[in-house]
């Protein structure tokens, strides 16, 4: 087993790769009662193309199966929802879809083990029939119309949209009423079969456990599976431009909302560094302590601070920036204009470098957060810890030349949605 | 000022929040809400709301917040500040102490209010008083309310309204504010590792008591219909809870819609399909539950007509040995994350602690442990449906 101690925060992460290809990633936290689990597959929306490693076959699926999959997960051939016994338990039971991996959880402070043994079983039980795949597609018909009448949701897809032109990123997660209508139970056991291998698996767990012994207890409760090979994934060419500069949709909102995009297609050497130095520019130079703030914000151009993040995989990388404004247009034309000629000083970066610092310590505050963490982060590849260390590398003059390189205009688009 | 240290280590952030006290009355709402939302606009020392970020982001980007409350009979301005426990700070500053010099500075340093910021403010507030409507769920039960407690101050929406609002200026709501420090309770707590040392000013507060009102049902039930463009109805029922065993109407509420395994949602939702959600929230501080479905608009009569069924079933006794334990469960599981969250613990031993029951996260869970069926039972039995709301179209 391997242990990573870091001084710093105090705080020892262990990591077990298992005979089978599962990765096991343990987080003690030893003074609190809350205990948390993730069991995650890289297996997410933008997989839909890919070549099942024992057959050879090249497989394409429609739109929206991993979410379909996700669903029927919980149901059990007893005709038990499992979502519904862990409930009972007392645990706070859930599972969610992202563009790049599936995972299932809970959390709570009594009767764990009880849950490992229900969580265990049902994501190693698929139970698929003709009859409860059909049944699922009026549900997630629903959801999906659901998705469509959320303005932030919508907001977001339609950037995406302004910011590729074929990759999958820009898909809804949940698919189309159309692209589910043909997912048959063989889709999801074909799916199934390939991405629910432990080889594509990582779990994360955190709370008051000994390392070895939760360890010993999961290989207990891990059914035997045949070696598998790497799955191949097919993804559309490698796009290095934007698709279009500006969507605009009309939806129940009473005051506009607005996310700008800047699409990202440097290949830089090192991620983590890389993610740092956007969050330090930004902070800087459009967060809440920044003269543009104060100047829309005193302007009523701004109500509240932007909300600004990156998101990266190894198929698509991207910054969005998001708020609310009577002016979407002028506050794009704002930041726009900021981010490309305003500079970072030694002041900005220096207080900036403090508070996102803390932002990452404070992560390890809540046995829910680290383990979400733990398994986003490992399904890029990365080990969590890395960020806080990378703090001391990171210099000004790297930030200055992540700035020129990404902040450009030409590659940044904007989305709206306003009032009806 | 009361000042209330909860040592903890569980955590690597400290968390010190200062509440305000008043008594609650509707005319104030509008003030106390835009006040809350000038006083983080500038102090004496941070003239402006960059500074005050600049000095935020010093102390690691310490995280400051703000809100009203209503609770009971009273009403609460809160502000909250976060800060990353001295330790892991990359030089050992001291930055709790600094953090609540400046959590007190931004509510206690000031000698006028800047006009330009009460102007923008009151626009801002004014945005979010309009856009109520946009949260159909939470604006459904806030109407609820309204409604079942009609002629109490209980009613009023805590962001107050536009015409209230209109009449306020940066002269008379710093009157206000010198008038409402002189008149208000003030509790401090801060929760989290090495919190000894901190050295608080004493600052003047006064103890607020408020007596209960209690509130007397309608001889039959109040029924109010809405109309909305809506595209799901969202029906809620406010139930009136005559019963003083507050542990067994926690029970009593937790089974008829604390979770998925409750009577509203499995009724209401799994069997029947009549709803995408359904739950309820006891509101012990008003001796109220308020029950709440987002439903088809034309299936109202028989989502009314299930839970009625739910409600009598608790009456009769029918609830099953499953169905007991499993909401217990739920209800403990819930007490004991009280202890793993700064807010909730903090929030939890000051509402104690206001309305004078000191009880502690331990004890409140032996009085939830100890409930028995029969009790449930006995508590349902003095629970009476009140006021139904239904957020409907225009249909």
């Amino acid at each position: 087993m391997q242990k990573i101690e870091n001084k710093k925060i105090k705080e020892t992460v262990y990591i077990e790769t298992l005979d089978n290809g599962m990765k096991i990633i343990i987080i003690p936290k030893h003074e609190t009662k809350k205990k948390y689990i993730i069991w995650g597959t890289k297996f997410g929306s933008i997989d839909n193309h890919f070549i099942e490693p024992s057959t050879g076959r090249e497989i394409k699926v429609p739109d929206g199966v991993a979410h379909y999959l996700e669903h029927k997960m919980f149901e059990q051939e007893s005709g038990i929802d499992s979502l519904y016994t862990l409930m009972a338990l007392g645990l706070d039971a859930n599972a969610y879809t992202t563009n790049d991996h599936t995972a299932y959880l809970f959390g709570g402070t009594n009767n764990f083990y009880k849950g490992l043994d229900e969580l265990m079983d049902y994501v190693q039980h698929p139970y698929f029939t003709d009859a409860n795949v059909e049944k699922e597609r009026g549900i997630i018909g629903q959801e999906i119309g659901k998705y469509d009448d959320e303005p932030s949701w919508k907001l977001y897809i339609n950037l995406m949209d302004c910011l590729y032109k074929n990759n999958p990123v820009k898909l809804d997660i949940a698919g189309t009423v159309e692209s589910i209508s043909h997912i048959t139970k063989e889709t999801l056991y074909d799916c199934y079969n390939t991405f629910y291998h432990p080889s594509n698996m990582t779990m994360c767990i955190s709370g008051d456990f000994e390392p070895e012994k939760i360890v010993e207890e999961v290989k207990k409760r891990l059914l035997p599976k045949e070696k598998m090979g790497e799955i191949k994934r097919i993804y559309p060419e490698k796009e290095y431009n934007i698709n279009k500069k500006f969507s605009e949709q009309n939806m129940e909102v009473n005051i506009p909302l607005f996310m700008i995009g800047y699409r990202d297609a440097i290949e830089n050497e090192n991620n983590i560094r890389k993610q740092i130095a956007i969050e330090i520019i930004l902070n800087s130079l459009i967060g809440k302590s920044s003269k543009l703030y104060q100047k829309l914000y005193n302007e009523g151009l701004l109500m509240s601070g932007l909300e600004f993040y990156d998101e990266f995989a190894d198929e698509y990388s991207h910054v969005v920036i998001g708020g609310q404004s009577e002016n979407p247009e002028k506050v794009n034309e704002e930041i726009v204009k900021t981010l490309k000629n305003e500079e970072v000083t030694l002041e900005n970066f220096e207080r900036s470098k403090k508070a996102i610092y803390s932002d990452y310590v404070s992560e390890f505050d809540d046995v829910e957060s680290i383990g979400r963490i733990f398994l986003q982060d490992s399904m890029r590849g990365i080990n969590s810890l890395d960020y806080i260390n990378e703090f001391e590398n990171i210099n000004i003059e790297y930030v200055k030349k992540i700035q020129e390189e990404l902040f450009k205009e030409e590659m940044s688009a904007l989305s709206i949605i306003r009032k009806k | 000022m009361q000042i209330t240290k909860l040592e903890s280590n569980k955590f690597k952030t400290n968390l010190s929040a200062l509440f305000i006290t008043i008594p609650l009355k509707e005319d104030e709402c509008t003030k106390n809400a835009l006040l809350t939302s000038v006083l983080r606009r500038g102090t004496e020392t941070y003239k402006t709301q960059e500074e005050i970020s600049k000095k935020l982001e010093e102390l690691y980007g310490a995280g400051f917040n703000c809100g009203v409350d209503k609770t009971g009979e009273y009403y609460i301005l809160k502000f909250y500040l976060e800060t990353l426990e001295n330790t892991y700070t990359l030089s050992g500053e001291n930055i709790l102490q600094e953090g609540i010099n400046l959590l007190l500075d931004i509510v206690f340093n000031h000698e006028a209010f800047n006009k330009e910021y009460v102007r923008q403010e009151k626009e801002n507030l004014k945005k979010l008083i309009e856009s109520r409507k946009d949260n159909k769920a939470l604006y459904a039960k806030e109407r609820c309310i309204e409604y079942m407690f009609e002629g109490d101050p209980y009613a009023t929406y805590k962001f107050g309204n536009v015409e209230d609002l209109e009449k306020i200026n940066e002269i008379n709501l710093f009157e206000y504010y010198k008038n409402l420090l002189e008149n208000c309770r003030i509790d401090l707590y801060i929760i989290g590792n090495n919190i000894n040392d901190v050295q608080i000013p004493d600052i003047k507060s006064k103890n607020i008591i408020q007596e209960n009102i209690k509130h007397i049902s309608p001889e039959t039930v109040k029924i109010i219909k809405e109309k909305q463009e809506v595209t799901q109805g969202k029906l809620i029922v406010g139930l009136n809870v005559e019963c003083e065993n507050k542990a067994a109407v926690s029970m009593y509420n937790a089974i008829l819609g604390g979770g998925a395994n409750s009577k509203l949602f499995q009724n209401v939702r799994e069997k029947a399909s009549l709803a995408y959600s359904a739950g309820s929230n006891y509101i012990r501080r008003k001796n109220a539950i308020l029950i709440r479905t987002g439903i088809e608009i034309e299936n109202y009569d028989k989502a009314v007509a299930i839970i009625e069924e739910q409600l009598n079933d608790m009456k009769s006794g029918r609830i099953s040995d499953e169905e007991f334990d499993s909401a217990k469960q739920l209800l403990i599981s819930s007490i004991e994350l009280i202890e793993e969250s700064k807010e909730d613990k903090i929030t939890f031993y000051f509402d104690q602690n206001l309305f004078e029951e000191n009880l502690s996260v331990d004890e409140y869970k032996k009085m939830i442990e100890s409930v028995t069926k029969e009790q449930v039972i006995e508590a349902a039995n003095k629970i009476k449906e009140d006021t139904i709301y239904f957020l409907t179209n225009n249909k």
